[in-house]
């Protein structure tokens, strides 16, 4: 260990770009993404850096750093990662890094959207890297809340039509439109919170630590009959910002609505937040809970992928296919994690890195279509690989490592959960999993040549031109991972797998 | 590394290569070199590496590192397994594979640069992709690499991708198979489960029952791989893609990598009986279903594309038989004279620039060559005495024969006389008879798309001689003989070719119109009840999802949203800014509570 925190530098460097950006006039446009630039590329060499440092013959939490903050609450600065959030954070780095280059074009109050954005990408870091519960609440938070405005601002809207049983609520909102989606998505996260938060001190105040220190926590352990009711309300808290069904539908509208770079790091890393939460805290935390709540929790979880997959085929707009496929895999995340088992649990956190880059990559490349094409549905499209080869390329590889087609990150992800879920006994969860990676090849597919395919862009089409410059830096960048990580799943699978040995320890029904 | 490593490695540099240095893809013709030769010299290594493999039964040449590792436990290993049943099977993928590629040198010598190099672009990675299938060490790996020679296929059918129905052709063809994967991806995750691994031998089963489930499950994904009737649809419209790519993946080699799942896993099959019967059944009809929709089709490459299909038919049935030997020997035959036929079909397009088989004829006289390479294939396929495709064939039918399944026995007799039949009327059709407009324009191919012709047409004609030692290498033991099976088969062949001959000899096209039947053969009434199953099936069921999520689903969320607000208006009245109304709420709240505090009194 060296001498440098580098867990806290690699919090801290998106957050003081942003405090310094306050500072720089709005003109200066380079000098933001100058420092926007720069400070992802710290925390991104301070990931990779800690990815190298970290021993996995040795496992555990490593790279600790620890400083009391308010010792009358048992509050402390306590930072360290374990396999998972090496993982994670090599993710998170990806995913911003791609971010700054996929927003580059922008021009409304870019400064403004950039100190957002290290703001919301400071406090994901945070949560990976947190041993602190208190301070995992805080970063969650930190994470969440931009979310509002970075939609609410740069958002776009687009109409829904009226109707439904209950047609009378288009009286009250906008529904479809962008300060709709915004508020929607962050009222249903904030109750998402409420539970954590309650599901939090109730686990702090049963087990009697006095403190918020999570390794004490799992150490001392929370009483059975507290985690019989916490344990589904973090489920459902955390649950809610991983998508899981029913209370997934801040997804698609926010998804649809969001900026580009908005929808990459929500999709590619916030949903994963979620699931993480479920596992690090909910699982982890309430072990008894767990097995007792497993089966509910893959019920559910099978619903979302094929409901999910179902949702996105029903789509035609391109947005609305990307977030609804999220929701779907999403499913295969929360099913890898229901399975408590090694299998399991390894795809689950596979997936989250294989669907973060995944899904990362094709909203880099709606964006690019939508900054084009100024619309969304994919049936008045077509032909637009003449105009557009290189997206219609990259297109490709994320639709591949979607419907889990072998040498894509996706693959490894799926193959492992199903694995679990049936040698887990699980065998519908499995094949409802292996049908829903079907259904995703149909509308992957589908969208693929509606938007690329066919006879030569209709006449108004005719300014369409290929990823820009900087633009190929996320492309690249991310279609390059997904086929690195699907080739050889031991970079990253050696990591996961420590992080899962230590984790699935506390769970007794565990291999 | 075994040298059979090269065959993957050589090709995954040409196609590393041209995938990421976009200039020289975008060269052309120089592309096309790199990717040719690759093939060449992985051709002539797969030579040696059969030259020197021992027979069946030998341990195999291994080289294996751990690939996916976790729970402290290796769960699978990439690698090679070289022994008779792979190398055989590589020299056939890498012969075809070379023959096809310098072909496409000649026959896409018109397509732009940029487009040139993406072709060969993909044939590099079909040959990693479906080399790594037949080396694979473990059924993993073999399913990776099936995956991905089915993504070869969907970019190949795709190639013309602003032609809807290529693009269309190139998306189904994934749904029908990845369909079909859904039973190979469940059968490799129960065979995990039940033996810890993905070897298909080398260990016993905990569970006996479940080793006849998990060949099913795989044999789902052979169906399709292998367009078995009713997961055959795809097929025939990946015919959009270009001819060579048609002869390379749709007939030789990709298709028929369902098959040779099945000889690869034979332990796994071997045993399974009621699967075994199942197999030769749906084979059988298969070959029939598909032989009499061949017989009524007008363009060339459609015939060929439901021949193949009939073919394959024939090969699982044998394969159903119990024995592997005469389906895998039909499979290295098949390979060899219906790409030499799609080859050849190809030359016929460039000639005369249609597929329809009206606008051809009397072409005999002015593609010779193409005439007589044809004529071998045709009669290789046909099973005319002598030829290669009468040795596996008889072969074939005597296991079939062996293992008492009489029905199918009876379908696949039949159908050994339909095949000759729907041939002849292609052959004459397209090259006897008079000359159509088109044919009077038409010109030989040159000498780089009739070479490979030539080297596909000698193992076509006389690889039926090597039986004996193709038997060795596998373990079995394979003597000619005339047998009852094999003298009704040429019989049935000898009528079938004279028949169709009668038939289309003078070139009348219109003369097959069976009344009602081939109307409704071509109507394709199996790819419409598919079509049914999608209109009526999933995607209302997709849009009903989509339709009760967002009005019942998030209509709830938004309703709980509506009613917060809807309360607060009311409440909000409440709130109305007079002294009085206030002062009245006051009294009444003091009332309210005197009385509460009476009542409770007395209750107490």
């Amino acid at each position: 260990m060296n001498g440098l925190p580098w867990l806290s530098i690699i919090v801290f460097a998106p957050m003081i770009a942003a405090l310094i950006m306050l500072v720089i006039p709005a003109q200066s446009r380079g000098t933001v993404r100058i420092l926007a630039v720069l400070s992802t590329v710290v925390s991104f060499a301070g990931s990779v850096h800690v990815a190298l440092s970290y021993n996995t013959a040795i496992g555990g939490v490593q790279l600790r750093e620890t400083m009391p903050l308010l010792p009358s609450l048992g509050i402390s600065w306590n930072l360290g990662v374990d396999g998972w959030g090496v993982s994670l954070l090599l993710l998170t780095s990806l995913i911003i890094f791609a971010g700054v280059f996929a927003t580059w074009t922008l021009e409304d109050r870019d400064k403004d959207f950039y100190i957002l954005l290290l703001v919301l990408v400071a406090g994901v870091f945070g949560v990976f890297v947190s041993l602190d519960l208190f301070l995992f609440f805080l970063f969650y938070e930190i994470a969440v809340l931009p979310m509002y405005l970075l939609i609410a601002i740069w958002g776009s809207s687009k109409g829904v039509k009226e109707g439904g049983p209950l047609a009378f609520i288009w009286k009250r909102f906008d529904i479809g439109g962008r300060e709709y989606a915004a508020m929607k998505l962050t009222l249903m996260l904030l109750l998402g919170s409420a539970f954590i938060l309650a599901g939090m001190f109730a686990m702090v105040e049963s087990s009697g630590i006095g403190s918020f220190d999570m390794e004490e926590l799992q150490r001392v352990g929370v009483p059975r009959d507290v985690q019989m009711w916490v344990f589904p309300a973090l489920w459902l808290g955390f649950g809610t910002l991983a998508g899981v069904f029913p209370f997934h539908t801040w997804s698609p509208d926010g998804h649809a609505s969001a900026p580009t770079a908005v929808s990459m790091l929500h999709a590619g890393v916030l949903m994963k937040l979620g699931a993480f939460g479920v596992m690090r805290v909910g699982m982890v935390l309430c072990p008894e809970a767990t097995e007792v709540w497993a089966p509910v929790v893959g019920a559910v979880a099978v619903i979302n992928i094929v409901y999910g997959a179902l949702g996105a085929a029903s789509q035609t707009d391109l947005k609305y296919i990307a977030a609804y496929s999220s929701v779907s895999h999403m499913g295969v995340v929360m099913l890898g994690a229901a399975t408590l088992s090694v299998d399991g649990w390894n795809g689950a956190v596979y997936q989250m890195f294989a669907h973060g880059l995944m899904t990362g990559l094709i909203f880099a490349l709606v964006g690019i279509v939508y900054g084009r094409a100024h619309n969304r549905e994919i049936f008045q499209m077509g032909g637009f690989a003449k105009a557009m080869p290189g997206v219609a390329v990259f297109f490709t590889l994320a639709g591949l490592s979607s419907l889990g087609m072998p040498a894509f990150a996706g693959f490894i992800a799926e193959f492992l959960v199903f694995l679990g879920a049936w040698s887990s006994g699980h065998v519908v969860w499995a094949v409802a999993g292996i049908v829903g990676a079907w259904i995703t090849a149909v509308y992957v597919l589908r969208a693929a040549r509606a938007i690329f395919w066919g006879e030569g862009p209709p006449e108004r089409y005719s300014h369409l031109s290929d990823a820009k410059g900087v633009e190929w830096v996320a492309l690249v960048l991310l279609g390059g991972s997904l086929i690195l990580f699907g080739s050889w799943p031991r970079f990253l699978l050696d990591y996961i797998d420590v992080g899962t040995a230590q984790h699935l320890l506390s769970i007794g029904g565990g291999q | 590394m075994p040298l059979a490593a090269l065959t993957i490695l050589l090709p995954l540099a040409s196609f590393a290569i041209l995938a990421v240095f976009w200039p020289i893809r975008h060269t052309g013709r120089p592309a096309a070199w790199l990717s040719t030769l690759t093939a060449v010299a992985s051709f002539v290594i797969a030579l040696l590496v059969l030259r020197d493999v021992a027979p069946m039964g030998a341990p195999p040449e291994l080289w294996t590192m751990p690939w996916l590792v976790h729970g402290g436990r290796v769960i699978a290993e990439v690698g090679f397994r070289v022994d008779a049943v792979s190398a055989s099977m590589l020299v056939v993928v890498t012969c075809v594979a070379a023959c096809v590629q310098v072909y496409s040198l000649g026959y896409m010598s018109h397509e732009p640069k940029p487009a040139l190099g993406r072709y060969y672009a993909w044939h590099s990675l079909f040959i990693v992709a479906m080399a790594g299938l037949v080396l694979a060490p473990n059924l993993l790996q073999l399913v990776a690499g099936w995956e991905l020679v089915g993504l070869c296929s969907y970019l190949l059918i795709g190639f013309y991708w602003a032609k809807p129905s290529a693009g269309k052709a190139a998306v189904k063809a994934v749904w029908v198979t990845r369909f079909a994967d859904i039973g190979l991806m469940c059968g490799l995750v129960l065979l995990y489960v039940e033996t810890g691994g993905f070897a298909w031998e080398g260990f016993s089963w905990a569970n006996p029952g479940a080793s006849e489930l998990v060949a099913a499950l795989l044999f789902l994904g052979v169906m399709g791989k292998s367009a078995q009737v009713p997961l055959h649809v795809w097929l025939p419209d990946a015919m959009e893609g270009p001819t060579p790519v048609s002869a390379l993946l749709h007939a030789a080699t990709m298709v028929a990598a369902g098959v040779f799942l099945v000889v690869r896993c034979w332990p796994l099959f071997e045993g399974a009986e009621t699967l075994l019967v199942a197999m030769s059944w749906i084979g059988a009809i298969t070959a029939l279903v598909a032989a009499i929709t061949a017989s009524v089709q007008t363009d060339i490459k459609k015939v060929l594309a439901y021949s193949t299909c009939s073919q394959l038919g024939y090969m699982v049935a044998g394969l159903g038989s119990g024995e592997m030997l005469g389906g895998y020997f039909h499979l290295t035959t098949h390979a060899f004279f219906k790409a030499l036929l799609f080859l050849g079909a190809g030359s016929v397009i460039h000639a005369v620039h249609s597929n329809e088989m009206g606008e051809m004829g009397g072409l005999r006289k002015k593609i010779p060559l193409t005439a007589a390479l044809f004529a071998i294939g045709t009669f290789a396929l046909a099973g005319f005495p002598g030829l290669s495709g009468f040795f596996s064939k008889d072969l074939l039918l005597e296991e079939v024969a062996h293992g008492g399944q009489w029905g199918p026995l009876a379908i696949l007799l039949f159908v050994a006389g339909l095949t000759p039949f729907y041939m002849m009327r292609v052959y004459c059709l397209v090259f006897l008879g008079e000359p159509s407009e088109k044919s009077n324009h038409a010109h030989e191919s040159p000498l780089v798309m009739l070479a490979p012709m030539a080297l596909l047409a000698i193992p076509a004609a006389v690889l039926g001689f090597g039986a004996g030692s193709f038997g060795e290498l596998l373990g079995h033991e394979y003597h000619f003989a005339v047998t009852p099976v094999g003298a009704a088969a040429t019989v049935a062949g000898l009528l079938g070719l004279g028949l169709g001959y009668a038939k289309f000899g003078m070139g009348q096209l219109a003369s097959l119109e069976l009344p009602g039947l081939a109307a409704f053969v071509r109507s394709g009434p199996i790819d419409n009840a598919w079509r049914l199953c999608w209109e009526r099936g999933l995607l209302p069921v997709a849009r009903n999802v989509g339709w009760f999520d967002r009005y019942v689903v998030d209509g709830l969320v938004n309703f709980s949203g509506w009613i917060t607000l809807e309360a607060g208006d009311r409440i909000r009245r409440l709130q109305t800014g007079s002294a009085h109304d206030y002062l009245y709420a006051a009294a009444l709240g003091a009332v309210l509570i005197a009385v509460a505090g009476v009542v409770g009194g007395v209750l107490a």
